[in-house]
């Protein structure tokens, strides 16, 4: 089967588009900012509640650029054709790490009371505490931190910068160094994003403990980044950019991988309550009991219900996968429900006897949001937002699903 | 960049599936020659009859136990799980690689299956068949084990539908029917191949009868890959499912060692792990004596050595966040499981699975190893001993040493134990020297699909046919 894809028109570049999302990413960040500070300041407890909804968002636009790493790094790893035309993307969203690092100095001043239970100088007497302090203490956690990030730096900016020089210089060799790097870097991927889920989520209740929790952390990234990047592609062919290079074949894919995660998701989450609750460990329960409790118990079937069930139907048809309509709307869901999955994993612990709501949680999502969007205008920016030279990108663009 | 024309069926990577002489005659030939005039008749016979003692052995085994009893294996009081549940979770695992084949590659569009597939569903079939015989054997009184199926009958007694022994029941039931139906519904235009090529009268009614009147008509060919599309679909909850209800066999225990959340994703993996090892252990001899190397070639090994090696990974991530998990819970019976598995009586088999399963694969970091035969044979061999000693550390060192010191004891497995394990490989491998000789090895209508001359444009530039 043959078909002609006329790129000779196509507009290939962020363009102007960059100062439009430079500059509504900066006011809906500013905005976001000042509420946020106005809150912080003006309602009780509202400094305290500020650290809070800052794990929480932080949680989230963590995992979207872990999910931009992974996406990468797993297609230069299996060699992947189909999904060069939107790598680019997904390379602009992992190379957002930088901002992250940025993002986490506010979780530093926030150490106390976001990791009270373990940062209190009281902790050293409770026994279960006591045994793991070696592990949960401020100058460690802070080491962590900065060797997550520094690898998450460099994989991103690698990945990013050799995809880019190709662009110029056309040589294959970037591709070879891609995914011979792939592998380690994969690796890597796996062990920082689960400590990382250890120590910003887990170590909230420092008492509780499940090995699974890193891969349900990687699990929501995942997801979350294939409908970021969708979402993202859908936007610039909505204001006339690549038109020709992602096609309906690219959605096809990406909604799979939607679909896939979802279940995967699901899976993962599933085997983490069924095997708790049917053990009835108090220690182990106690993480549910806290998600169980007054009105987090709606909040939870809601999870169960919007995070699994409603995208599993949505996603099942081949028709929402190749229609943009529902698509857009279908990776728009995702992104919002990832959100309330981490607000699931962190705020019970924080409010244990119900959902506690602020506008802080909000306002927090739009400033960090806003800056993200900065972040992501810088990343498109810079180069193309298909890899032209990429060895793969004819078979990309030709990739159809039969 | 101006106006490109595009060809999906151009694939940047050049690489041919199968090597560039063959065209759909030569592959029929290559492998319906297997069944028809078999090139190594003496190995055969010599292999069936070491297979087939194996087999008598099982046979010999399982009588002596229902004769005597449990009594005649090692289990004791406090470890009540040997060998039956060890190897019961080993033969299982072995099945994924050709579920996950034939299932989750398929939907991924991973081409290079075809040379394989066939080859692994077989497996998976045989493998399940093996796991299947220990839950039935070891209920002690065997008449009795209609019981595990939820039937209706005067007594009104149900089974715990609480337990996931229970639960095993079902999934691995359900597991083996659909794989069962996967493996046969593929089988059926290459038995019509056989039966057309049949010279004697027997032949071809036999493989006729299996061959269900397929005549290879483009309707016949429409509904067979809509069935296969469903089929690969329903198949692929299965990958995940079976071994995630196995590890809650363990998992859903109050036990240290067995109580840990990432049991399920960790079994599948360590599924996929060993059956991808039994596979390559298997296909290298077999591509070597039938003289099947132009199909199943180097790149297919080192695909599945890759497998191996993302699938050792992944195991060896579990055994890490175990036993940090196990340190950072505070919990001192999680600690002590986890030292004991280590360092306790048991640290020779600890240190067996470690090696053969974390640390040998590794070499499958340079590609030099990842095809040399004789390297993928060993380790291939070694990552099969490493889980199987994997399922043996988790039944054997958590049950041991429990809450109570004073009830801690010992196992050892006794001669019926280790006879009835070797029985248990004679059964597979007599099943599978049958499939070899009776049945196409390699998927020859599915390979025909990934050769050059069946994509349009073949031969004829631009042209379309």
């Amino acid at each position: 089967m043959k078909r002609t894809i006329d790129r000779s028109s196509e507009n290939r570049t962020l363009g102007d588009l960059g100062p439009l999302l430079t500059r509504v990413g900066g006011i809906v960040a500013a905005l976001g900012i000042l509420a946020t500070l106005a809150l912080a300041f003006t309602a009780d407890h509202g400094v305290e509640r500020f650290f809070k909804s800052y794990t929480t968002n932080f949680a989230y636009f963590l995992s979207l650029s872990l999910g931009g790493i992974f996406f990468v790094v797993i297609q230069h790893l299996t060699g992947a054709t189909w999904s060069v035309t939107v790598r680019r993307i997904a390379e602009a969203i992992a190379a957002n790490m930088l901002l992250l690092l940025g993002l986490f100095i506010p979780i530093v001043f926030g150490m106390d009371i976001i990791y009270h239970h373990w940062t209190d100088p009281h902790a050293a007497s409770d026994p279960v505490l006591a045994a793991k302090l070696g592990y949960l203490n401020k100058p460690f956690f802070l080491i962590r931190w900065g060797v997550y990030f520094l690898i998450w730096v460099v994989v991103s900016r690698f990945f990013h910068g050799q995809s880019v020089k190709q662009d110029t210089t056309g040589d294959i060799d970037h591709t070879l160094r891609m995914q011979k790097w792939s592998a380690p870097a994969i690796v890597l991927f796996a062990l920082t994003t689960t400590f990382a889920a250890f120590d910003l989520i887990m170590s909230l209740n420092p008492h509780w403990y499940s090995t699974i929790l890193g891969v349900y952390y990687f699990a929501g990234s995942a997801l979350s980044a294939f409908a970021l990047i969708a979402m993202s592609s859908m936007w610039l062919q909505a204001k006339g950019r690549i038109t020709q290079s992602v096609t309906t074949e690219h959605y096809h894919d990406l909604g799979k991988l939607c679909f896939a995660f979802t279940i995967f998701w699901a899976y993962i989450g599933f085997s983490q309550f069924m095997l708790i609750w049917y053990a009835n460990i108090p220690e182990e329960t106690e993480w549910y009991l806290h998600r169980i409790t007054g009105s987090w118990l709606p909040f939870s079937w809601g999870i169960l219900i919007a995070h699994f069930v409603v995208p599993f139907l949505f996603f099942i048809s081949r028709v929402p996968k190749r229609s943009r309509a529902f698509f857009r709307f279908g990776a728009a869901y995702i992104l919002i429900i990832h959100w309330c999955d981490m607000y699931w994993v962190t705020m019970p612990e924080w409010y244990t006897d119900g959902i506690h709501f602020s506008l802080m949680d909000i306002t927090l999502f739009f400033a960090m949001g806003g800056l993200y969007l900065v972040g992501m205008a810088r990343g498109l920016g810079k180069a193309s937002l298909v890899p032209e030279k990429d060895p793969r990108l004819e078979g990309s663009l030709a990739f159809e699903n039969y | 960049m101006g106006t490109i024309t595009v060809d999906r069926d151009d694939p940047i990577k050049g690489k041919p599936l199968v090597e560039a002489h063959h065209d759909f005659g030569s592959v029929t030939d290559a492998v319906c020659s297997v069944v028809e005039k078999p090139p190594i008749t003496k190995a055969w016979w010599i292999s069936f009859f070491i297979a087939g003692s194996g087999l008598m052995l099982l046979l010999a085994m399982i009588a002596y136990l229902f004769w005597t009893g449990i009594g005649v294996w090692g289990v004791n009081n406090p470890v009540g799980w040997g060998f039956a549940i060890v190897n019961f979770v080993f033969w299982v695992g072995i099945g994924h690689a050709g579920t996950l084949i034939s299932a989750i590659l398929f939907l991924f569009r991973q081409q290079w299956r075809t040379s394989i597939n066939r080859f692994a569903e077989a497996m998976t079939i045989f493998a399940v068949i093996c796991a299947l015989v220990f839950p039935g054997i070891h209920v002690g009184r065997v008449w009795f084990a209609w019981w595990m199926f939820p039937l209706p009958y005067q007594q009104m007694a149900w089974p715990q539908f609480r337990s996931p022994l229970l639960w095993d029941v079902f999934a691995v039931g359900t597991y083996f029917t659909v794989s069962l139906l996967f493996w046969y519904m593929g089988l059926i235009p290459d038995l019509a191949t056989i039966r057309d090529r049949a010279t004697s009268g027997i032949r071809r009614f036999a493989y006729g009868l299996f061959s269900l009147g397929w005549r290879g008509s483009n309707r016949q060919w429409h509904v067979y890959e809509r069935a296969y599309l469903l089929l690969a679909a329903l198949a692929t909850p299965l990958v995940l499912s079976v071994h995630s209800v196995v590890s809650f066999d363990f998992a859903v225990a109050n036990l240290p060692g067995w109580h840990t959340t990432i049991f399920p994703p960790y079994f599948v993996a360590g599924a996929i792990f060993s059956g991808f090892a039994m596979v390559v252990f298997l296909a290298v001899p077999a591509r070597e004596l039938y003289g099947l190397k132009s199909i199943i070639t180097m790149r297919h090994l080192e695909s599945m050595n890759k497998i191996i090696l993302a699938t050792g990974s992944m195991v060896g991530y579990a055994y890490a966040i175990e036993f940090f998990v196990a340190w950072y819970s505070g919990n001192i019976y999680e600690q002590f499981a986890f030292q004991n598995r280590a360092f306790g009586p048991y640290w020779w088999a600890y240190w067996t699975m470690a090696s053969c399963n974390v640390f040998i694969p590794q070499v499958y970091w340079f590609k030099k190893m990842r095809r040399s035969i004789p390297v993928m044979m060993v380790v291939a061999f070694f990552v099969n001993v490493g889980m199987w000693f994997e399922r043996f550390v988790i039944t054997v060192t958590s049950l041991h040493r429990d809450f109570l010191p004073g009830s801690w004891g010992f196992y050892m497995p006794t001669w019926v134990d280790i006879c009835t394990l070797i029985g248990s490989f004679g059964l597979f491998f007599t099943l599978f020297l049958l499939f070899i000789r009776f049945l196409p090895m390699v998927a020859i209508a599915e390979i025909k699909g990934v050769l050059p001359q069946a994509h349009a444009g073949h031969g004829h530039e631009g042209g379309e046919h």
